[in-house]
C-alpha cells in the first residue's frame, strides 16, 4: 500500500486490527471524561463525591481524575477542614 | 519485521543504558573507541533518572542524571538504540563478538520530532504511565517522562486506537506508522554488561496486601510521588487521594528472605528509605513516620549520620518483623508485626504503608551469551571471577560486567564499578593479540 506522509496511519489499519481491550479503555476514558466535566461544570467536588457520581471504585476515579488534572483539564482545589482531602475544578 | 539484518560493528558493546552502562560508554568513547549502547527502554538514564533524591547527600537526582544522559547522548563516538534488545551474543574469537540486536519501533522519526507534545495533547487514548509506576495515566502517542533522553515520542501500539488524531496535528510529519522491527548483526571486539537489576515485585507476598490494598505503595512508588515530576500536586494515597498523615516504611521486602528465594541484603533498601522518610518530612510537616525494620544497614560513608539525622527529625524506628497487614474500612492499614526488642506481638495502624523492596537479578543476563556461557553467582547475578583482582572480568574474556549486574549496590558504587569495567575493556582493546 502507498503510504502518504501525515497519514500512515491508515496502513497500520491495513496491517493489524486495534485490540477490543484498547477500544473498550478508550471508550471507558470517554465516558469517565465526560461525566467527570460534567459534574463539575457547576461545582467542586471531592474524589468522594465523585466516585459517588461514576459508580466505580475509588481507586479508579482517583487514577482517571490525576490523568485529567495532568493533561489540564482539571485542576486542583481547595483541601478540607481536616488537611486531607482536596477537590477539583474544571481548568477553565 | 525487515527481512534483511542490517551489519555494522563498533569497537564496544554496552548492553544496558542506566547510569553504569552510560558511564562505561562514555569513558570508552572519551578514549577514542566507538560504542554501541543497547537500551530496552525509550530513554537512557535508567532507575537514577526516575529518583528524587540520592542519599546520603539529598541532591537532586535529575539535576547529576540529565547533564550526564545528555553528555552520553551527544558523543559522537557514542551510538545509542534505545527501545532495543540483545538476541544473542557469540563471542567468534578474540577481539570478535557477534551480536543480533532487535530494534523495535518506536512509530515516530527520532531525528524530526522536536517533542513538541502536540501528539500527546491530541491523542485520546489514557493508560497507565509505567514511567509513574502506574500512578497516573499516560497518552499511547507519549513522551516517556520530561528529562526523558532521547526526548522523542513514542507510539504505544498495543494501545493506539490508530485514530491518526497525533499524525494530523504533529507539525513534522515525524509519525511514522510503516517503521518496522529492525534486525542488527552487530561485531564489536569487547563487551560490557550493564543490564542493571530488577526491583521485587511484592505481588509475591500476598500477605502484605500490595495490589489489592491501594495504600500499599512499593518505595518506586513513593520515589515517584517525592520526585519534582511528581504525578499528583502533593504526596497521595492511590485509594482515595487522601493526604497521609501516618506513614510507615517495611523495610527488607524481598529481601534477607528465604521464603521468596532472595536470601541477601539489597543494600539499598535501609539508606533509601530514611531518604524518603526525610523528604517526607520536608513535604508533610505534620506527619508520623516509622520505619519498621529488622536491622539498620549503615555501612557506607555519611550513612549513620544519615540515619541519625532522620532520627532527630523525628523518624520513629521499630525494630520489628511485619507478620501481616490488614485493611480498614476508611483505607487504613493495621500492621501486625513482632517487636523484636520486646519479643511481643503487636499491632499499629498506619494511613499508608511503603514496601521498601529489594533488588533482583536480571534474568536476560542467563540467556545473553550463546556457544561460551557467562556465568552467574549462586544468587544469579553475573559473576565476578576475580573479584578482588579484577572486579569486572567475567567468566567470558572480553566481556566485564559494570554496577548491578555484579549485585546489589548504590549509586556512587555503580559509577565507580563502571569505571573498573571501562578501564578494564579499555586494556583489553589495546593489548596486543
Ligand atoms: S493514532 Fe494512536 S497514538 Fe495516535 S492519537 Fe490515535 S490513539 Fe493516539
Ligand atoms: S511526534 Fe510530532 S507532535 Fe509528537 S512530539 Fe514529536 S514533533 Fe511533536
Amino acid at each position: 500500500m502507498e503510504t502518504e506522509k501525515g497519514k500512515t496511519f491508515k496502513y497500520m489499519r491495513e496491517k493489524r486490527e486495534v485490540s477490543q481491550a484498547a477500544k473498550d479503555n478508550l471508550k471507558k476514558f470517554n465516558r469517565i471524561k465526560k461525566t467527570v466535566m460534567e459534574a463539575l461544570q457547576e461545582n467542586e467536588l471531592s474524589i468522594d463525591q465523585l466516585t459517588k457520581i461514576l459508580d466505580m471504585p475509588k481507586d479508579e476515579v482517583v487514577f482517571y481524575v490525576m490523568s485529567l488534572v495532568k493533561y489540564g483539564f482539571v485542576q486542583t482545589g481547595t483541601i478540607d477542614e481536616m488537611d486531607e482531602y482536596f477537590s477539583y475544578k474544571l481548568n477553565k | 519485521m525487515s527481512s534483511e539484518k542490517i551489519n555494522t560493528s563498533f569497537d564496544a558493546l554496552v548492553i544496558g543504558g542506566g547510569i553504569a552502562g552510560g558511564e562505561s560508554a562514555l569513558n570508552l568513547a572519551n578514549n577514542g573507541f566507538r560504542v554501541l549502547i543497547i537500551e530496552k527502554d525509550l530513554s537512557i538514564g535508567g532507575k537514577m533518572i526516575l529518583l528524587s533524591k540520592v542519599f546520603p547527600s539529598l541532591d537532586c537526582s535529575a539535576c547529576i542524571t540529565t547533564p550526564k544522559v545528555s553528555e552520553i547522548s551527544r558523543h559522537p563516538g557514542i551510538t545509542i538504540f534505545t527501545n532495543s534488545k540483545v538476541k544473542s551474543i557469540i563471542k567468534k574469537s578474540k577481539n570478535d563478538f557477534e551480536a543480533e540486536i532487535i530494534k523495535y519501533p518506536r512509530y515516530v522519526i527520532t531525528e524530526d520530532c522536536t517533542g513538541c507534545q502536540l501528539c500527546e495533547e491530541a491523542c485520546p487514548v489514557i493508560i497507565p504511565d509505567q514511567y509513574q509506576y502506574n500512578l497516573v495515566g499516560r497518552k499511547a502517542a507519549y513522551i516517556p517522562f520530561s528529562i526523558a533522553s532521547p526526548r522523542v515520542a513514542a507510539i504505544d501500539i498495543e494501545n493506539c486506537t490508530l485514530c491518526g488524531a497525533c499524525e494530523k496535528v504533529c507539525p513534522t510529519n515525524c509519525i511514522d506508522f510503516t517503521q518496522e522491527t529492525e534486525e542488527y548483526l552487530i561485531k564489536a571486539k569487547t563487551v560490557v554488561v550493564a543490564t542493571g537489576f530488577n526491583l521485587f515485585d511484592p505481588i509475591k507476598i500476598p500477605r502484605f496486601g500490595f495490589g489489592s490494598y491501594k495504600n500499599v505503595l512499593t518505595s518506586m512508588q513513593m520515589e515517584r510521588q517525592l520526585a519534582p515530576t511528581r504525578p499528583f500536586n502533593t504526596i497521595l494515597r492511590p485509594g482515595d487521594a487522601k493526604v497521609p498523615d501516618n506513614l510507615a516504611y517495611v523495610l527488607c521486602t524481598g529481601s534477607r528472605d528465604v521464603t521468596i528465594g532472595n536470601p541477601i541484603c539489597s543494600q539499598i533498601c535501609c539508606m533509601y528509605s530514611i531518604k524518603q522518610a526525610q523528604l517526607l518530612m520536608g513535604a508533610l510537616p505534620m506527619a508520623d513516620v516509622t520505619i519498621y525494620y529488622i536491622n539498620i544497614r549503615s555501612f557506607g560513608k555519611g550513612f549513620e549520620e544519615f540515619y541519625s539525622q532522620a532520627k532527630g527529625m523525628g523518624v520513629d524506628f521499630i525494630k520489628g518483623k511485619i507478620g501481616k497487614i490488614t485493611e480498614k474500612e476508611n483505607g487504613n492499614l493495621i500492621l501486625r508485626y513482632e517487636d523484636i526488642n520486646e519479643n511481643k506481638v503487636k499491632e499499629s495502624e498506619h494511613d499508608m504503608v511503603i514496601l521498601s523492596v529489594g533488588v533482583l537479578p536480571n534474568p536476560d543476563n542467563a540467556t545473553l551469551f550463546h556457544g561460551e556461557e557467562l556465568k552467574l553467582d549462586p544468587f544469579s547475578f553475573v559473576n565476578q571471577t576475580e573479584p578482588l583482582a579484577s572486579p569486572s572480568r567475567t567468566s567470558i574474556e572480553g566481556v566485564f560486567a559494570a554496577g548491578t549486574a555484579t549485585g546489589p549496590m548504590d549509586i556512587p558504587d555503580s559509577i565507580l564499578s563502571a569505571g573498573s569495567a571501562s578501564s578494564e575493556a579499555i586494556s583489553y582493546l589495546i593489548k596486543k593479540p
